[in-house]
């Protein structure tokens, strides 16, 4: 088990006070807080080892380079794929789904063909596909939800056919935690020839990963939700398809061979890693994976749930509260959306700023599934590691603070 | 612990029960906007009279308490004010208007929708009359 209270003392940030109150951080679905290790990787990185990585014959670049390339080793083992090449890193999730959808997208999907999302999809998972499905002429179609949340994997069947070309998921929801049975997915689009993208944003952070055993052809994540750094995330591709893909963006450092005429592109990962990379920010996502190891994923998936099943118990006990999604804890994550009767979600968010307590009100970059919800906005608490029983015992007395003061 | 500084009796008392709130035939403005932020939406309707000041203003729409609270206390104190003067109103004004200081910038943002509303508002309605 997860000694909680002892965790929160390695984040400085979650040391201090918010508003005279202790500060409550109940947005780590947005982002994560940062332990001190990954702070001081980065501070280190710079105070000892910073130059340019690749292309430095002197000593300080080869050490740089290690360490980059040293963190993508780590981030291979993390997510359990079959080799350092088919690892890229990018900006965070967003870049990696626009670096398939303009890649692998413009070379493989041609007017007529499908895409498959779902209905409780993040922009970053939606948006790109709309802009390539309508630069090709292509359909863009939606496995819907039931009003638990859940996917009705059922209308799959009817939705796979010879045109679908590429089915792209969330691993876990941003908005109503569930996870999501992919290993039946991507099965079923496997046998229908269909490639599968997994939006794994909120699911990398929380549970443990293989992406080999998932068979899944692309796989996406941002380092800044599991305790790394902003500004870095990764794609795991299957190395077939990202050897016969177009760069995505061209530059230095991603070539073999320039003449005047064109070029040629460097071997992966390389060829996906155009100009200067985020390299402190590399490096550091490597610390918070060591971290991340040290308290073990099958520990903090075990945290979290039984930390979503005590906030379901208290909450569904609130007369005047109604919870989006699975109201049982299995299949669910460390994320709890709802609405406090008729109080709009940002009136509940600045009484609970008021208490210190940190959640996001709105609609959580999910507007497709918010409509689908029938509602404009949501209140959303999201948990991790170092949250622990007493943040959700105050978010519990805000809950009723803000029933009493607007209901 | 349950009290507010942000949710006084005041604001509530406003949001709860909007002044102004619903429409006007044959308004001399009219306006929708939105705060994508939060969905929140206010349509504004102003009624001039032959001076060009307000003679009759209504506002109706969904919003948080503070969007709502600020479209009532602002349309109250807008009453008999010059086309020109509603032209120079300012965010601090607005925000005087409500009497809350201490909004964080994002909370601000649904605070100053009735005044963003009023002045495309305004700009649709010197376009027109031009
Ligand atoms: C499910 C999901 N997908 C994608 C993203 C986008 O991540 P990023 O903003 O780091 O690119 C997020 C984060 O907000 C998310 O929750």
């Amino acid at each position: 088990m997860i000694d909680a209270a002892k965790i929160k003392k390695d984040f400085p940030l979650l040391n201090q006070k918010m508003n005279g109150q202790p500060l409550v951080y109940l947005d780590s679905a947005a982002t994560s807080q940062k332990p001190q290790a990954v702070i001081d990787a980065i501070k280190d990185f710079y105070e000892r080892h910073n130059a340019n990585i690749h292309r430095g014959i002197y000593r300080l670049s080869e050490e740089a380079t290690e360490l980059y390339e040293g963190a993508r080793e780590k981030v291979q083992k993390f997510i359990r794929a079959k080799e350092t090449k088919e690892i890229i890193f990018t900006r965070g999730t967003t870049e990696s789904i626009n670096l398939v959808a303009y890649s692998w997208g413009r070379q493989n999907i041609e007017k007529g063909d499908e895409i498959i999302v779902t209905e409780m999809e993040h922009h970053s998972n939606l948006i790109p596909w709309q802009l390539l499905a309508k630069e090709k002429e292509a359909v863009l179609k939606f496995i819907p939800i039931d009003d638990e949340g859940r996917l009705k994997i059922t209308k799959l069947d009817s939705l796979l056919n010879k045109k679908t070309r590429l089915l792209a998921i969330t691993h876990v929801s941003n908005v109503l935690g569930v996870v999501n049975p992919l290993k039946e997915i991507i099965t079923k689009a496997h046998s229908n020839g269909t490639r599968v993208l997994v939006d794994g944003a909120q699911a990398v952070p929380h549970l443990s990963v293989d992406v080999s055993e998932l068979d899944c052809d692309f796989y996406a994540f941002s380092g800044h939700k599991m305790l790394g750094p902003t500004g870095i995330g990764v794609l795991h591709g299957k190395r077939e398809l990202l050897e016969a893909m177009p760069p995505f963006m061209g530059g230095g450092e991603m070539i073999k061979e320039v003449t005047k005429e064109g070029a040629t592109w460097n071997e992966l990962p390389t060829k996906f890693e155009a100009g200067t990379m985020p390299i402190a920010q590399v490096v550091s996502l490597g610390t918070a994976i060591d971290y991340l190891n040290g308290i073990g994923m099958e520990n903090i998936w075990q945290h979290e749930q039984m930390l979503i099943a005590y906030a379901l118990e208290k909450v569904t006990a609130i007369p005047g509260v109604k919870i989006y999604g699975p109201l049982k804890p299995k299949d669910k994550g460390g994320v709890l959306s709802f609405n406090i009767g008729e109080i709009h979600p940002h009136d509940i968010a600045s009484i609970f700023d008021e208490e210190g307590i940190a959640i996001r009100a709105g609609h959580h970059c999910a507007q497709v599934l918010h409509r689908r919800l029938g509602i404009p906005a949501t209140v959303r608490a999201s948990f991790y590691l170092y949250t622990d029983q007493s943040d959700i015992d105050k978010l519990i007395g805000a809950i009723k603070k803000a029933k009493q003061l607007l209901l | 612990m349950n009290t507010s500084d942000i949710y006084r009796e005041e604001i509530i008392d406003h949001s709860k029960h909007p002044r102004n709130f619903g429409k006007i035939a044959k308004p001399d403005v009219r306006y929708k906007e939105k705060n994508p932020l939060c969905g929140d939406e206010i349509e504004l309707f102003v009624k001039l009279d032959s001076h060009k000041k307000v003679k009759a203003v209504a506002f109706n729409g969904a919003g948080c308490v503070i969007s709502r609270a600020s479209a009532s206390l602002f349309t109250e104190a807008i009453k008999g004010k010059s086309v020109r003067e509603l032209e120079q109103l300012s965010a601090k004004d607005a925000l005087e208007c409500l009497g809350l200081s201490e909004l964080t910038p994002t909370r601000q943002k649904c605070a100053l929708l009735v005044l963003e509303t009023l002045k495309r508002g305004l700009k649709k309605y010197q376009q027109k009359t031009k």
